[in-house]
């Protein structure tokens, strides 16, 4: 992402309306929900790796199996999760070099285990180091909120990938995280962005759309032009052209809407 | 994947209850045995995981950990997401005479046919990749096109080539292309072995793989679809001519 020219064109604008001021803060509520079943995840997780510290020992995947029943118990509760669980960094655990305690939804509403094959030997896809939702909580210490995005990895789904990390020893353990499909995402914010009075979208730091009431502007297009990781970072509203930004607050997603 | 009907009686015997004592032990040695003696034929699915559990009468996570030692034994193979599961695999590296076998087991019209659709599935991939992707979008792309380049390994270079073409499908941002993609790289992913040893066959994927990925970085749609098109043409036809020669 290259940040000064979109910043010489964004202008900032006084506020954004009552009406968007309040769509960014139910959006932000939307996927808070989603981190708050994250953290306890990392809350669970922190645990068990704490309780084989307490044995001097490293931890191993059967350690792991402690979480699962909060795990099942998250994938009913969290409406919006249609996956949760924990990716172990490369080395945390004694048994396997690399591991992912990973539950999903079942289309008949039970649920199961993801069963990767991490073997370098055979398969293409046994590093799962490089995926935002791993790389960015390990290197900017943070949460992240991944996608929109094809994951051919885990669920074969376009969605978004809420993670954050983990910490053991003071040391970067691995990230637990939540994945939302798209189409559950959009039904949880399409009728906020309806009560608009003109089209609207989301869209990401990258300004792909996560959600749309604008036929010209569809879930997984780009919109081009605005700098939106700079809209967010400053966490003001901007205008663009014939556009006005809202960021988000809490997620980096930003509000589009048409200026009237 | 394509069910054998040998042996009907042996493999209904395959699938009941064991002992409760040492479930996993007992689940991986009959499993296991099944594979070396040949009930099970290589690249068949076994039965989805809670079919499979049922069936033997254990936990899924007692089955889970039958087939994780399986895979380590090499046995066993798990694919990733939908239409995926866990496959028999025969222990060594596919050689060259099983793939040559596996070769024979399409007819050069069969193998056309899996072309055209490979290139119809990458060349729009490629298009709708070069409408909707952004710098910091093609990173993993970049990646595979640079490990593709530098690995020696056979199998593994195939490996990449199939990731390659799930990955400018996943850039396109279409969940059912890569879907669709995913489940045609099982097909074809092995076959292409076959080519891929060929060092002159390499290096022009390679520079194939560069100029597609340099297309869809540029935004040029139509060329970034006739590229990617004109790649998977090329391995399609080399795959039918090593065919017509068996």
């Amino acid at each position: 992402m290259n940040s000064s020219p979109g910043l010489a064109t964004v202008a900032a604008a006084p506020v954004g309306t009552a009406a968007e001021q309040e769509v960014v803060a139910e959006v932000d509520r939307v996927l808070e929900a989603v981190f708050d079943t994250v953290a306890d995840i990392r809350a669970d997780t922190a645990a068990v790796l704490e309780r084989a510290a307490a044995q001097r020992r490293r931890p191993v995947t059967a350690d792991l199996a402690a979480l699962r029943p909060g795990l099942h118990l998250r994938l009913r509760t969290c409406a919006l999760a249609s996956g949760v669980g924990f990716i172990a960094a490369p080395g945390l655990l004694a048994d396997v070099p690399a591991w992912l305690e990973w539950w999903q939804t079942t289309a008949e509403g039970g649920v199961r285990p993801l069963l990767p094959d991490l073997d370098p030997r055979r398969s293409a896809y046994s590093d799962y180091t490089h995926w935002d939702w791993f790389a960015l909580p390990r290197d900017t210490g943070r949460r992240a909120v991944t996608g929109p995005y094809v994951d051919y990895l885990c669920s074969d789904e376009y969605g978004l990938t809420l993670s954050v990390p983990v910490e053991a020893g003071g040391r970067f353990a691995g990230v637990a995280a939540a994945d939302v499909y798209l189409r559950h995402f959009e039904a949880a914010v399409l009728p906020l962005l309806r009560r608009l009075p003109g089209p609207a979208h989301l869209v990401n730091a990258r300004g792909r759309v996560a959600a749309s009431t604008d036929p010209a502007r569809l879930t997984g297009s780009l919109t081009r032009g605005p700098d939106f990781a700079a809209v967010l970072a400053r966490e003001d509203v901007a205008v663009f052209a014939e556009l006005r930004l809202v960021p988000c607050r809490a997620v980096p997603l930003v509000l589009v809407v048409s200026r009237p | 994947m394509k069910q054998q009907h040998t042996a009907g009686g042996a493999r209904r015997g395959l699938f009941a209850p064991v002992d409760s004592r040492a479930r996993v032990d007992a689940v991986v040695r009959r499993i296991g045995d099944a594979i070396e003696l040949g009930l099970l034929a290589d690249g068949e699915q076994l039965p989805g995981e809670s079919d499979l559990a049922g069936q033997l009468g254990v936990s899924t996570v007692t089955l889970r950990e039958a087939l994780m030692a399986l895979r380590q034994r090499g046995l066993v193979t798990t694919r990733r997401g939908r239409g995926g599961g866990s496959f028999v695999s025969l222990p060594d590296a596919p050689g060259a005479d099983r793939l040559r076998e596996r070769l024979r087991g399409w007819s050069s019209e069969e193998l056309r046919d899996l072309g055209d659709h490979w290139a119809a599935l990458s060349g729009a991939a490629a298009r709708l990749a070069a409408q909707r992707t952004g710098p910091g979008d093609l990173d993993q792309l970049r990646r595979t096109v640079e490990e593709f380049a530098h690995t020696g390994d056979v199998p593994a270079r195939a490996r990449l080539y199939g990731r390659f073409h799930v990955e400018l499908a996943a850039a396109a941002q279409s969940a059912r292309l890569t879907r669709e993609q995913v489940a045609l790289q099982t097909d074809v992913g092995a076959l292409l072995c076959l080519v891929l040893g060929d060092d002159a066959c390499r290096e022009e994927v390679a520079e194939r793989q560069c100029a597609v990925l340099a297309a869809v970085q540029d935004g040029d749609e139509d060329s970034a679809r006739s590229l990617a098109e004109r790649c998977v043409q090329r391995s399609a036809a080399r795959l039918i001519a090593l065919r017509l020669e068996l």
